[in-house]
């Protein structure tokens, strides 16, 4: 047999079952386009200059992962159904006398087709879609700051081999329905029907407890970043467990309304719970797709969301007043009261030459460090917490201590606190519990009474943690950290950080606020007496904003372009499965209207095929983002975030526009779904 | 009054592009009475399944009238036609079209469920039936897991669940070579229309007599005789 002839009957076999075929060759173009845009954004410098990077880029690097494995979940079932659908075409060929070889070299001719298209198109759609995606991030954010889409080599080479390989995959599991299936039954596979499938109550137990694993990792995690290993060890483990459980639990499902004969023989019924039980393997894995596709939805578009339209309120929480001036000092500082007033006096100088006045300000000084806390009221600090970390894992236990002398914090919250001697007020933010002493290294401290830092100023000053928050407020503050001046982390440095903050408002327009802020700098260089270890930094609020807005709204941008391409896929997929099974249908609506059906029973038995299907994916989609809507939290927390509210809104708001979305598409690929069998 | 009239039937199938047009049907005429049984037998080609799918309101005739228990076939408005098939055809296919998805039991019950009946009634009309047929045993299977024959005894047992008032089969020669008590019942040379049978007390030799009495022989495409 010549050579030729295998290329020409695989393009003969597409062009012949197009309809399949488009649908089918859109999909891979679409999911390789994906790929490419995710790898693109998440491993490439793209994002270098863009603030947060680190985070969004490892959050797209774990996107990029799960697209490629649930691109693979996704084309091997569909190219399942098309193989089956093709069985009685090599049953002939085989008939006719072709062996398996060369049907083997027929399947490899289509796969290769199909790889060559896709390839290319999904590379071409991927740049299209990426320069597209750039015009409108510059629209978004200040267009200052440039966010350039290149064209990576690098993610067209990742995107053709991983794709490269999954063709692979897809061909050798082609190849094996063929080979190990007998002529006979090769010609009647499409009149053999297969057995529906059994409930699998093992994978469906597996699943529950994997996914149930990643809820408890989900949940347990307190500092994310820090265990990003974890986070992303949850995101793999809720995936996996919504494949099985789905998988195994729709099959269950079938059979539970089968076995319910009331439900199962009535008209509406009768007809979509058996098709659909005999579609559930294919139906479980395209509904955890969909699960999947909008959790992440659902996930990026509330937290993005609620950064950028918080960005103020996140802006005057790190810069309460028009400008701020911050110093530190690593160790203590022992004339920290005279440094102070040297600072304050240069800054109130270069305010006063500038023509302006101070109209408000707040200054507070405090002590800083870090520390692991051994659940039995003792901070631990002769161990550098990090490295700690990164052989125990336990995350949650780090915490962050401040020292504030009983003066700051009467001044900053308007309170009127005295100590006995040798005690302390104590304040916590996070899950640890402390009750009349805590220890701090080998200190102890006596605690006179709790408060709550946050109720006033003072929170300004705190700033937000992504780790717990023990403030101790003592009467002498140099005498109460003096114990801990000795203690180095593992590069040499003092663990014990001074830190200063003074914010203030001024009389003058935001221009010149910037301007003011840009003399500050060598006013307190020019002072005598202060420190050279004193490090200090000044910022302008207003100056900030524009960083504020550029990186919440390029994340806000991320967050929806994303979202526009998983919408996409999600679309694809139902739009995929609808039509798919249509063609199945179409001979078995005949035959039932033969038998007595009418066009009316068709609509109702598809609508209630919807309705039993169409919450499904929506509802553990909820149930997902509910679980690791905490870890969004903790993550928002790093960019300065902290409204919870906000965040339940915006979820609630994605929550509700994304099923609405999603109502609209099972509905409109319904009616072409309906078009197809009647 | 006749149970089914049929008078001056015509079915022209054109032909695409103008191509010469077939007429399958020339000018069929006959009448079954209730009770009878009726055999129509004819070489291929000779238009027994585009007879029996007019008959049936699977078609529509060219020309000419098919009054079934006084309802006029050629006439019903598109919308009726499926109930009207429910609730009173009873129709065995030539390839039985049994749906791979139902076990022989849903497929036989999907007459009854498409007209909503309860399921204990459902049970009921085939815990009757079903020994007749012989098929008691094989209820719970799927139509792949059965022979012909047996697909061939389900979809009887479709078309009888329903208490038709009248059974259009269509069958091959070679279908009913299998010794089996139903296809003896439902023995016929190449197609048959029969009415109302199985009420009860009809024999087998009582219904190879009807059908042997009533044997009609469909010509080319022409009269019956």
């Amino acid at each position: 047999m010549k050579l030729g002839l295998y290329p020409k009957i695989a393009a003969d076999g597409i062009r012949k079952n197009s309809r399949l075929y488009v649908p089918y060759i859109a999909t891979c173009i679409l999911m390789i386009a994906i790929f490419y845009i995710m790898h693109l954004l998440g491993f490439s410098d793209m994002l270098k200059n863009f603030e947060g990077a680190s985070t969004a880029k490892d959050i797209l690097q774990l996107g990029t992962i799960i697209m490629a494995l649930f691109g693979t979940i996704f084309l091997f079932y569909t190219q399942s159904t098309l193989i089956k659908g093709r069985k009685k075409e090599f049953g002939l060929y085989n008939v006719l006398g072709m062996n398996r070889v060369n049907l083997g070299r027929i399947l490899f001719f289509e796969t290769a087709l199909i790889w060559i298209i896709s390839m290319t198109g999904g590379i071409l759609a991927g740049i299209g879609l990426s320069k597209l995606a750039e015009l409108g991030f510059t629209k978004m954010i200040n267009s200052s700051v440039s966010y350039q889409f290149t064209v990576s080599t690098d993610s067209i080479a990742t995107t053709v081999i991983v794709y490269s390989f999954i063709f692979l995959f897809i061909y050798l599991n082609a190849l094996r329905q063929i080979w190990f299936t007998r002529t006979i039954n090769l010609i009647h596979a499409d009149k053999a029907g297969e057995k529906p499938p059994k409930a699998n109550w093992v994978i469906g137990i597996l699943g529950l407890i994997i996914l149930l694993s990643g809820y408890t990792i989900a949940l347990k995690i307190e500092s994310p970043l820090s265990a990003l290993a974890w986070f992303f060890i949850a995101v793999i483990l809720i995936i996996v467990g919504t494949y099985l459980v789905l998988i195994a639990g729709s099959v269950l499902l079938c059979r539970i309304l089968q076995k319910n004969k009331t439900y199962y023989y009535k008209t509406n019924h009768f007809v979509s719970v058996s098709s659909m039980a005999f579609r559930m393997k294919r139906n479980g894995a395209g509904l955890a797709s969909i699960c999947i596709l909008l959790t992440m939805i659902l996930v990026m578009i509330s937290s993005t969301a609620a950064l950028y339209f918080n960005r103020e309120e996140t802006l005057t929480t790190r810069y309460p007043k028009q400008i701020n001036v911050t110093a530190t000092n690593m160790g203590v500082l022992e004339n920290s009261e005279e440094v102070i007033s040297k600072m304050e006096n240069a800054v109130s100088k270069c305010v006063k030459d500038f023509g302006a006045e101070i109209t408000e300000d707040m200054s507070a000084s405090y002590y800083g460090l870090s520390g692991y806390f051994d659940n039995n009221k003792t901070v631990d600090i002769d161990l550098d917490p990090y490295t700690t970390l990164s052989t125990t894992f336990d995350f949650d236990s780090v915490v962050q201590v401040y020292f504030f002398d009983v003066e700051t914090y009467n001044r900053l919250n308007n309170k009127n606190e005295t100590l006995s001697p040798g005690k302390i007020l104590l304040s916590i933010d996070g899950n640890i519990q402390v009750d009349d002493e805590i220890i701090i290294g080998k200190k102890t401290f006596e605690v006179e009474k709790k408060v709550d830092y946050k109720d006033g100023k003072m929170k300004y000053a705190v700033g937000t943690s992504v780790v717990s928050t023990i403030v101790l407020i003592v009467d002498d503050l140099n005498e109460a950290v003096a114990a801990f001046s000795e203690y180095t982390d593992s590069r040499g440095e003092p663990m014990l950080v001074w830190k200063w903050t003074y914010d203030f408002d001024t009389n003058l327009d935001s221009k010149g606020q910037m301007e003011l802020r840009g003399k500050i700098g060598s006013y307190i260089d020019d002072e005598p007496g202060v420190p050279d270890p004193v490090v200090y930094y000044s910022f302008s609020r207003d100056a900030e904003r524009d960083d504020f807005v550029s990186t919440f709204g390029g994340l806000f941008f991320l967050g929806i372009l994303l979202s526009i391409i998983f919408m996409v896929s999600c679309v694809l997929i139902i739009y995929y499965k609808q039509i798919s099974e249509g063609f199945e249908d179409q001979s078995r609506f005949s035959i039932m209207q033969k038998v007595g059906m009418t066009k009316e029973n068709i609509k109702k038995s598809i609508n209630s095929q919807m309705l039993t299907v169409f919450f499904i994916p929506i509802i553990f989609a909820c149930i997902h983002l509910a679980t690791v809507l905490p870890i969004v939290h903790k993550l928002l927390l790093l960019f300065g975030h902290n409204n919870v509210p906000l965040l339940l809104i915006t979820a609630g708001i994605c929550v509700l526009i994304c099923g609405l979305f999603y109502a609209l598409t099972y509905k409109l690929t319904s009616n072409a779904y309906y078009k197809i069998v009647s | 009054m006749s149970l089914l009239e049929v008078s001056g039937v015509k079915k022209t199938y054109k032909a695409r592009r103008g191509g010469a047009s077939v007429e399958a049907l020339k000018n069929v005429n006959f009448t079954v009475e209730k009770g009878e049984y009726v055999a129509i037998m004819g070489e291929s080609g000779s238009g027994k399944t585009t007879l029996l799918n007019i008959l049936a309101a699977l078609d529509k005739a060219t020309a000419g009238t098919v009054i079934l228990d006084g309802m006029n076939l050629t006439t019903i408005k598109d919308a009726a036609i499926a109930k009207f098939r429910r609730d009173n055809l009873g129709y065995v296919f030539q390839d039985f079209n049994l749906l791979d998805t139902f076990t022989l039991e849903d497929n036989i019950y999907l007459p009854l469920v498409l007209a909503g009946k309860r399921h204990s009634e459902m049970k009921e009309r085939l815990d009757k039936l079903a020994p007749s047929l012989g098929i008691t045993d094989l209820l719970k299977k799927y139509p792949y897991e059965v022979s012909g024959g047996q697909k061939q005894r389900a979809a009887i047992a479709r078309a009888l669940i329903t208490n038709p008032k009248i059974v259009l089969a269509l069958m091959v020669t070679h279908s009913t070579k299998a010794a089996s008590h139903a296809s003896r019942v439902m023995f016929i040379k190449d197609g048959i229309i029969f009415h109302q049978i199985y009420k009860g007390n009809s024999t087998d030799t009582q219904m190879y007599q009807k059908i042997s009495d009533t044997l009609n022989l469909l010509a080319q495409g022409g009269d019956l005789k």
